[in-house]
């Protein structure tokens, strides 16, 4: 069985449909890169499966181990082990990263039965986790996101998912916005957290990413579908021949080399 | 005069009759406080500055003075719950308690007297500046304040007197009958002092008490003084509260209000700031958390009356169920006032759909050459932050939490980290349950 099951998705926002039929099958320890244009949806994708409720499923469903996810609350799809990992991470000011983590982690051990970890055991738990992604123990002592650079964001968010070990993990657009150095440092705190019983779904608009994060498996989405599937190479070929090859518009750039065409 | 009017005049006419020994110079601020408010009677939402706030849980006239605080032994452990290290006054029901007062370790320059005995030994000191600042001409609770006056405190600061230790003044109502409490304090600092005093405003029953406190609040700061001063207004929810504090700065002075507004079914608090001396600067901080039928008013003035004066104004309200807060900011740069420096910012948080705040920041200008800023915000919980948090495995009602104390906490981290701020977050705690308990530090 597979670990993640996406079955005829379809969302929309108000009367606009964006995913038109979603299937995906991702199994335990597998990585699966989702490519496309903007626009294509894969952003709305990673949204309607951590449960933003921006978005209305009318159709399809979606399974974790073989488990109904759509009518669970956010934070029970995160107790699940559902993570995802923000294209953009929002700053909160006022709650500070370590005690909104701490929270966070707790909140699942409840559910799942478990101890809650009192604040000393959690701090050396999350020291070791943080060098995964060398985030400064200045950034983990700050309010949530606020003022971090676009590289500490994302460096924050694999820590985040580092400390809460989920089952799935979705990183949308992890490498926007970072440098080469940034995106080294990221992709290696991702790398070291692939496992047998872990998948990933890794979203993005540029092939670069996935030479630092090599997919299982490569999905093209386009106009809220998935349109073509493959190995890694379909990825390379993609940057080759940019997205215009499967007869895609991308206003904003294509797949190409290094992904330099900022957004 | 409506029924209740003419029922507070009669109750503060018996007042002034009972003591025949009265001087004449305090005779003459009771009666001239009677006649003004007589006069002025109570306002009504007719009036511009009370627009907002309906008066009727008090309108009908039903609170009046006490005579003695009575036996206050069994109060000892809320005072204890209440207290802050240092030398304090107790008050309940509005009248002084000996017994749980305590003016031990006071810094050496600093007099802390209780009001009624200042009012016979420093009669010349006391008749030239009470109702200077505050004036009872112009206010009704001001005049109402002055036509009882008996009880409260007067803190005097030697010239270059420095104390770290917080002064603080606790008043309790018992919360069993309608009891009008009616403090007035003074404050005169000396050139060059600096110190803290503390209004803790709190009712003995917990959350039910009822009472009206009509407390007045007179500061004079001299020339390169400072002080910092907290109002911690933290009633019962049936309680009635009208706070005045009102200031005027020396040059070079520095002035900085904590008001924080917690309690109290119907609460005013009003800080009124006059620069008399060019290089004033003033730190207006408020939060205000309501909830149920809660009415919370925050009055603000501030007159920049001289060149070179710098206010900061921060308010921030948190409200929820069916409460109502409101926030009223003047900031008066006069002619002469060149090179005056004012932000003011109003920020409201509703949790509820019924929740309703009014905001109204209020410039006046007439000097050019001035910096003057304000911006003035009612919202709600960013969706954004409460998705984010969610997403991570925090329920919703935690996440709400979370966000709700991290929307207030800037105005408690304003205050420095010590006893006092340690008070705040105690009386805040039963209100905002999100505080976030102790976190080691990476």
């Amino acid at each position: 069985m597979a670990l993640l099951s996406v079955r005829n998705l379809h969302a929309r926002v108000g009367d606009k449909d964006i995913l038109k039929g979603i299937d995906l099958e991702v199994g335990a320890g597998e990585v699966h890169a989702i490519m496309g244009p903007n626009g294509s949806g894969k952003s709305t994708l990673a949204s309607v499966l951590a449960g933003r409720d921006a978005y209305e499923v009318t159709k399809g469903e979606v399974l974790l181990d073989g488990k109904s996810l759509l009518e669970l609350a956010p934070e029970a799809r995160a107790a699940e082990g559902v993570f995802l990992a923000f294209q953009y991470p929002v700053e909160i000011p006022g709650v500070g990263n370590l005690h909104f983590l701490r929270t966070a982690l707790n909140a699942q051990r409840r559910v799942k039965g478990l101890e809650e970890l009192d604040a000393m055991d959690f701090l050396q738990m999350a020291k070791e986790k943080s060098k995964l992604v060398q985030l400064d123990a200045a950034f983990m002592n700050r309010s949530v996101n606020e003022g971090f650079s676009g590289g500490e964001k994302k460096r924050n968010e694999i820590f985040q998912m580092a400390v809460l070990e989920p089952r799935l993990a979705i990183l949308d657009e992890t490498d926007s916005g970072l440098d080469i150095d940034a995106l080294r440092t990221v992709a290696g705190g991702v790398n070291g957290l692939r496992s047998p019983q872990r998948a990933m779904v890794v979203i993005t608009h540029y092939q670069r990413l996935l030479d630092y994060i090599v997919p299982d498996k490569v999905h093209v989405m386009a106009s809220g579908r998935i349109i073509r599937s493959g190995g890694r190479e379909l990825a390379l070929e993609l940057e080759e021949k940019g997205y215009g090859w499967l007869g895609l518009q991308d206003g904003k750039g294509a797949a190409t080399k290094g992904g330099e065409a900022r957004r | 005069m409506t029924p209740g009017v003419t029922r507070y005049v009669d109750v503060a006419s018996r007042f002034q009759a009972r003591d025949a020994t009265t001087p004449a110079w305090l005779q003459r601020v009771r009666q001239e406080g009677l006649a003004h408010f007589a006069r002025l009677g109570l306002p009504t939402t007719r009036d511009e500055a009370w627009k907002y706030t309906n008066l009727a849980p008090i309108a009908d006239g039903a609170f009046a003075p006490v005579v003695t605080a009575g036996s206050t032994a069994e109060l000892s452990a809320v005072v204890a719950r209440l207290a802050l290290p240092g030398p304090r006054l107790v008050f309940v029901d509005g009248r002084l308690s000996q017994e749980l007062s305590s003016v031990a370790g006071l810094p050496r320059g600093l007099t802390l007297k209780p009001l009624r005995d200042a009012l016979v030994e420093d009669g010349a000191l006391l008749e030239a500046e009470l109702g200077q600042r505050a004036l009872a001409a112009e206010h009704a609770f001001t005049a109402l304040n002055a036509a009882l006056l008996e009880d409260g405190a007067v803190l005097r600061l030697a010239p270059g007197a420095l104390s770290e230790v917080p002064v603080q003044l606790i008043f309790l109502t018992r919360g069993d009958a309608p009891v009008l409490a009616s403090p007035r304090i003074l404050v005169v600092a000396g050139e060059g002092s600096e110190a803290t005093l503390v209004e803790t405003y709190a009712s003995a029953t917990g959350v039910s008490g009822q009472g009206f406190t009509n407390a007045v609040t007179e500061v004079t700061l001299g020339d390169n003084a400072s002080l910092k001063h907290y109002r911690l207004q933290a009633e019962g929810d049936a309680a009635v509260h009208v706070g005045g504090l009102h200031v005027r700065q020396g040059r070079d002075s520095r002035f900085v209000s904590h008001n924080f507004a917690f309690g109290g079914v119907l609460a005013r608090n009003e800080v009124h700031v006059t620069f008399a001396g060019e290089g004033g600067d003033a730190t207006l901080n408020g939060l205000y958390v309501g909830r149920g039928t809660q009415h919370l008013d925050q009055w603000t003035a501030l007159d920049h009356a001289v060149p070179r004066c710098t206010s900061r104004e921060l308010y921030k309200g948190v409200l929820d169920d069916r409460a109502r807060g409101t926030f009223h900011g003047l900031v008066k740069v006069r002619q002469d006032a060149q090179r005056t420096d004012s932000r003011q910012q109003n920020r409201n948080l509703l949790l509820s759909e019924h929740a309703q705040a009014d905001t109204r920041p209020q410039l006046e200008i007439l000097a050019d050459d001035v910096k003057c800023a304000h911006g003035a915000v009612v919202g709600r919980l960013d969706a954004q932050a409460l998705f984010y948090l969610r997403s991570r495995g925090i329920p919703r009602a935690e996440a709400e939490r979370l966000l709700t104390y991290a929307f207030a906490r800037e105005l408690v981290d304003a205050v420095p980290e010590g006893p006092v701020r340690a008070s705040v977050e105690g009386l805040l705690a039963p209100k905002l349950p999100g505080a976030p308990r102790t976190e080691v530090t990476a």
